[in-house]
């Protein structure tokens, strides 16, 4: 569904991401693990389209989508939420997933009528609201929500796209424990077609969804294999144990 | 996304009425004034459009004006055309030409946007002033208004033609709600607050905001065909970037982002200028004050400054009103 082949990127002097092929298919549930400056996000701009890479190539749904810019790639079903929040402020919940909805129901540009009038769009906002816990907020405003809400807002306003590849980075951080565990619920809870590549910063909580885990460290692929595995891999344990004392 | 408060629909109110008042009891030189301001007005109505509402400051809106003012005469008086059709010409090559600029402007921000389309503002100002069919320097005379003829309607009466705008900027403004209230409007809005997060949803936002400048565009292009009708007299310096600065001025004097305040800000600006000259040349010294006086109070314009003390007071108190009237209801139920 979602394949790279030999990423590169550099930033100047830095190799953020060295060589890096991953392929998932249709409905894995992938989750990245990996330090601080490892090259999590900076492997999701490039799968995006935010960064271009320096060499190698990216394939949605076996199509090369490489030359292709961010917008046209969201539309054959590429959607990310972000690190950080990057929602419509003054907007309601109900708003901010009606934006990413049209988009996908093609109102987005319409002049003639209000898109989040139109039954299409009613309908995602509806079933995406549901899928991340937000029906009884879907009329407050982002400000009004807490952060928690609002992580699971980021996460449904990339789900309501309709995407069939769904990328999250980190979408329980600064979230609470108890809160985390709920969030990894709404995740195992999502449709079972979707393909998910999801960064994560927990690991127990991270075997909670992975169907396979991908280790990145300074930008290269170090373990790549069924959780199972990697929970026994000596090499994950170094990183790991060295990553995340201070957590 | 734009949303009336009940102080913008009280300002609203108070300015048509305003507005109906001086059109109807005015002499020559009010109605002169009122016209001037109407005119204003919708050019305002189309820069806030753009830049408050989308974050593209523009510096060639006072040249979109000029386009349609030219647009309309030549068609008119040049080719002999009905000034209807010349009017309706007028509105389309302006929002046409506007959505080229949008176009091609629309991956540059910030002050890089503003110097793009101050040199396309440049361009269509020393085109017209070089081009022999425009009259150049001297400009060109002799412009028929609309024939309302069939209404029963002179709009050579400054009184007919003051309601005539009256009524165009209603329309305008009415149009303005409409586009921010559309599809195209929230996407704007969305565009406006985070543009590579509207891309990675999807969105082509080169057309979004193409499209948001060309209506905008088509708004100051009937504003430049009202204004040759209204002076009967058109020259280059219709065109001049001034005149753009002036209009971002009006705008951000009377609240950007707001479509109500620029309504305010038009008026405010008109009547200024009209009763300082008459005291002192320099009047354009006491605008630049008042300017720095709004900037500096760090308040968006005088609108926003006035809705920043009572818009939320006021529906709070609307709010305890009808929350204090319900229970009555109950109890007479009961
Ligand atoms: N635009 C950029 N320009 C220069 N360096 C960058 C840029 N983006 C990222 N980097 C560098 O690349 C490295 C990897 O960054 P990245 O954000 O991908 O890490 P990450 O794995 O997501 O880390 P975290 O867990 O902290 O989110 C870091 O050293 C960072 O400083
Ligand atoms: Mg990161």
């Amino acid at each position: 569904m979602l394949e790279t082949r030999n990423l590169d990127k550099s930033f100047g002097a830095v190799h953020v991401t060295r060589d890096v092929s991953l392929k998932l298919e249709r409905g894995e549930r992938r989750v990245i693990l990996g330090p601080n400056g490892a090259g999590k996000t900076t492997l999701f701009n490039l799968l995006v389209g935010e960064l271009t890479p320096d060499s190698g190539s990216v394939h949605l749904a076996g199509e090369d989508v490489t030359a292709l810019p961010v917008s046209r790639r969201a539309r054959r079903g590429l959607s990310r939420s972000y690190q950080k929040n990057t929602l419509f402020d003054g907007l309601t919940v109900e708003e901010n997933l009606g934006l990413a909805a049209a988009v996908h129901a093609g109102h987005a540009t319409q002049l003639w009528s209000d898109s989040l009038a139109k039954p299409e769009v009613r309908e995602i906002v509806r079933e995406v609201a549901e899928q991340v816990n937000l029906v009884p907020h879907i009329h407050a405003r982002v400000s009004e929500i807490s952060y928690g809400m609002r992580r699971q807002l980021e996460v449904g306003v990339a789900l309501a796209t309709r995407p069939l590849v769904l990328l999250m980075d980190e979408p329980t951080s600064g979230v609470g424990p108890e809160m985390s565990k709920g969030f990894h619920d709404l995740l195992n809870n999502l449709p079972r077609d979707l393909t998910m590549l999801i960064i994560e910063h927990d690991m127990d909580l991270a075997f909670d969804v992975a169907d396979t885990i991908t280790v990145l460290n300074y930008g290269e692929v170090v373990f790549d294999g069924l959780p199972e595995a990697a929970r026994g891999s000596k090499l994950l344990k170094e990183i790991y144990l060295g990553s995340w004392e201070d957590a | 996304m734009f949303r009336h408060s009940t102080l913008r629909y009280i300002t609203l109110a108070l300015l048509t009425s305003l507005a109906l008042f001086q059109a109807f009891t005015a002499a020559y030189f009010g109605l002169e004034v009122l016209t001037e301001i109407l005119i204003l007005a919708m050019l305002v109505v189309a820069l806030d459009l753009v830049a408050g509402f989308g974050g593209m400051v523009s510096l060639c809106h006072g040249a979109l004006m000029g386009v349609g003012a030219y647009a309309y005469t030549t068609v008119s008086v040049t080719l002999g055309i009905s000034p209807l059709v010349a009017m309706a010409g007028a509105v389309a090559l302006t929002g046409a030409a506007a959505w080229i600029i949008g176009a091609i402007c629309s991956r540059s921000h910030g002050i890089y946007f503003i110097m793009a389309t101050l040199a396309f503002g440049q361009m269509a100002y020393s085109w017209v002033f070089e081009a022999p069919i425009f009259g150049g320097d001297d400009g060109l005379g002799g412009i028929p208004r609309l024939d309302l003829g069939f209404l029963g309607i002179d709009l050579n009466d400054s009184r007919s033609f003051a309601l005539f705008c009256l009524a165009a900027l209603g329309a305008v403004y009415g149009a303005a709600v409409l586009i921010l209230r559309s599809g195209l409007g929230r996407s704007l809005s969305g565009v406006m607050h985070n543009e590579q997060r509207m891309r990675a949803l999807g969105l082509t936002v080169w057309r979004v905001k193409a499209d948001v400048f060309g209506l905008s565009g088509m708004i100051a292009g009937l504003a430049g065909a009202l204004a040759a009708q209204h002076i009967m007299y058109i020259s280059p310096g219709l065109l001049a970037w001034t005149v753009s600065g002036e209009a971002l001025v009006v705008v951000i004097l009377g609240g950007l982002g707001t479509l109500v305040g620029p309504l305010v800000g038009a008026a405010a600006f008109v009547l200024l200028k009209h009763e300082l000259s008459a005291i002192t040349t320099y009047w354009h010294l006491v605008v630049g004050l008042v300017l720095i006086g709004v900037v500096m109070s760090r308040a968006n314009g005088i609108f926003g400054w006035i809705e920043a003390r009572w818009g939320a007071r006021l529906d709070r108190r609307l709010a305890d009103a009808t929350r204090k009237s319900a229970p009555e209801e109950v109890l007479n139920d009961a």
